[in-house]
């Protein structure tokens, strides 16, 4: 179960590491696999367990990253590769893992915290989503950034809780792949309409 | 929940999805009509509970209010915007007000959140639906900021899910009177952490201000019958839903970033920025969205203080802003057309031009800007009340000057627009004399100059 949640926290760095988008799409899919494999193995498995396992297998390590892969491959290569990242992004990174540390230092005595190991990939999974959606500029990569958050926040409320109930889980898958498809759709059009994959370009209202 | 109430956004997709496909005349009218019959059955439905002052089936009734109304305006929308897809806009349009009646009537955290996340994504697409690259634009902000935010307020959540998994009850743990008969066994710091993390999460979809960024945008690009929904509706909704969590898990006094705090801070932040903003706009529907974030700062003011009285005012001025609000919007929609431009100083001259829609436009900005017999004149000077009763002197000099400021700037802009344009200078009305004598002839001129 720490090895899975091992496994979302090195996707999340790969996933802010790397510029090319494919590569991206794959480290999405990564999580979703390690995610699936985090919610099977977590506990004793019952019919709501392998549900959730299900669908987290379809939505996040297949419809979501096949659409971001589908969108890219029609593209021309010069808009599947990312800018840079700037280099404020791999100091503020440290830092962000690092405070997790503080965190957990903070919570344990409310003894909030079942798994310490899984609480520190979660909360570092989900602050390198924060950090990715400010310093990447390709339109894919925030939507990356998105499903790497609740990808973290899975593992977080793993840590806290065991697991979410049912109804949550579900829940969030959906609202997740109803999100995922309007910001990948929404790609598509700034793509076509901006000529452009880069979020600079959508500067036109401001103030 | 009460399933029934859904029933209405249900016969709107269906409606829409069988006029598309029987080729029906009049859509859109059949569909207005279908929303005021649902708004008529809320009323029977849950007139008892209005009668007993039940919040849920207060804000259902609100809801579903503003719903009937956007649906009417959505008709002369529509043909001003013949390029929309129409199916799909009423495909978004039920979903979204499925989200808004989900949180009014959300008596469980969990539902609530996904209830938000859920009309993010529907209002996000109706914008998109606009078409224009400022649309797009407007949109991708709006829901990935938005979504962000939410995944914040989701940590706070779970925090506080985590702390009760002894109860075992699954989802219901999160139910509000669970939470407020068991927020004791919740250890502080988690309570505090939680609320914060609440306050500012779902914070940002209420538009309060250092997250207020979106706003602006997604309210100007939207469609019209859109942004009165949004203004209106969402952004109170959601601002209540936290007002519900701070209740329910309420934190001692003494902690400085308790709810209350948290939420007076943030008010009076929106308060200042949105008056302050308020005179410089030059996008009609920015102007609006500006002065949203300004009374949502009120409301959150009223809850912050957090005596019946001032959380009376609160959902009062909540009541009076989503009438006002979503008519301006719609008003300001149908202007923008008439003029082919949202910039304030091409809409001038309303006045002499269009009487119906300056007659509108004036009460709506009257009202807005609290002038007395109108409703929020009321409300806000119920909340001015409570500061006083609570001897928050500082806040009080605040909310004044704030409303005093909003008062001037909407006026200002009022006037602009229903006069500004006109030539008054006195060659001009000179020549206008002149030419209407040579018109009429000497007898009535030398009338009208004897009355001037």
């Amino acid at each position: 179960m720490a090895t899975a949640g091992l496994f979302v926290f090195l996707a999340a760095c790969g996933l802010l590491w790397s510029r090319n988008m494919t590569h991206g799409v794959w480290f999405l899919a990564a999580e979703g696999l390690a995610l699936t494999v985090m919610v099977w193995t977590s506990g004793p498995l019952t019919a709501a367990t392998l549900w959730i396992g299900f669908a987290t297998l379809t939505i996040k390590s297949g419809v979501i990253p096949g659409a971001m892969h589908r969108v890219i491959s029609q593209w021309p290569t010069e808009y599947r590769q990312d800018q840079p990242l700037p280099f404020w992004a791999y100091l503020v990174a440290a830092g962000l893992v690092l405070a997790v540390g503080h965190v957990i230092q903070l919570l344990s005595p409310s003894g909030l915290i079942l798994h310490r190991a899984l609480f520190f990939y979660g909360l570092a999974s989900i602050h390198l989503g924060l950090l990715m959606v400010v310093s990447r500029r390709h339109v894919l990569s925030q939507v990356a950034a998105l499903v790497g958050i609740e990808n973290g926040l899975v593992v977080l409320a793993a840590s806290v809780a065991g697991a979410l109930p049912t109804f949550m889980e579900l829940g969030m898958l959906v609202d997740l792949l109803v999100a995922a498809a309007i910001l990948v759709w929404m790609s598509r059009r700034i793509h076509r309409q901006f000529k452009s994959t880069d979020i600079v370009a959508l500067r036109r209202l401001r103030g | 929940m009460n399933v029934e109430y859904f029933a209405g956004p249900l016969g709107v997709i269906v409606l829409a999805l069988a006029g598309h496909y029987l080729r029906w005349p009049r859509v859109p009218e059949i569909i207005a009509v279908w929303v005021t019959v649902t708004l008529i059955g809320t009323g029977l439905l849950s007139y008892q509970g209005i009668l007993v002052g039940n919040w849920p089936a207060i804000l259902v009734m609100i809801v579903n209010l503003i719903a009937a109304t956007s649906a009417w305006d959505s008709i002369p929308w529509g043909h001003e915007h013949p390029n929309m897809r129409r199916r799909r806009y009423y495909v978004w349009w039920p979903l979204f007000w499925t989200a808004l009646i989900a949180i009014a009537l959300a008596s469980n955290l969990a539902v609530a959140w996904l209830a938000i996340e859920f009309s993010t994504l529907a209002s996000g697409a109706l914008i998109v639906e606009m078409g224009s690259r400022r649309a797009l634009e407007a949109a991708w902000k709006y829901i990935v900021i938005a979504s962000v935010g939410l995944a914040l307020g989701l940590i706070g959540i779970i925090f506080v899910y985590g702390s009760l998994r002894y109860q075992a009850l699954g989802w219901n743990t999160l139910n509000y009177s669970n939470l407020a008969h068991v927020y004791r066994h919740i250890p502080l710091i988690v309570r505090e952490v939680a609320t914060i993390f609440v306050v500012s999460g779902i914070g940002t979809k209420v538009g309060m201000v250092p997250f207020h960024t979106w706003l602006p945008d997604a309210h100007s690009e939207a469609p019209s019958p859109v942004s009165g929904l949004l203004s209106g509706l969402l952004l109170g909704l959601c601002l209540i839903t936290i007002v519900r969590f701070i209740q329910a898990v309420p934190l001692p006094s003494s902690v400085g970033f308790s709810g209350p705090h948290l939420l007076l801070a943030f008010g009076t932040l929106s308060l200042v920025v949105g008056s302050l903003a308020l005179l410089v706009q030059r996008d009609i529907k920015r102007l609006l969205a500006y002065s949203t974030i300004e009374q949502v700062g009120i409301m959150a003011i009223g809850f912050g203080i957090g005596t019946p009285w001032a959380e009376t005012a609160a959902l009062l001025q909540f009541a009076f802003h989503a009438v006002i609000k979503s008519t301006l919007f719609y008003t300001g929609g149908h202007l923008s057309v008439v003029y082919h431009s949202k910039r304030l100083d091409k809409i001038t001259g309303i006045a002499r031009d269009h009487r119906t829609l300056a007659v509108v436009w004036a009460t709506g900005i009257l009202a807005l800007a609290g002038l007395p017999p109108l409703g929020l004149a009321y409300s806000e000077w119920m909340i001015l009340q409570a500061l006083w009763q609570n001897n928050a002197v500082a806040l009080l000099i605040i909310l004044t000057a704030a409303l005093v400021l909003t008062f001037a700037a909407l006026l200002y802009h009022l006037l602009r627009g229903l006069w500004g344009g006109l030539d008054v200078s006195p060659a001009a009305v000179g020549l206008a004399r002149e030419s209407a004598s040579k018109i009429s002839g000497p007898e009535t001129a030398t009338a009208g100059g004897g009355q001037h």
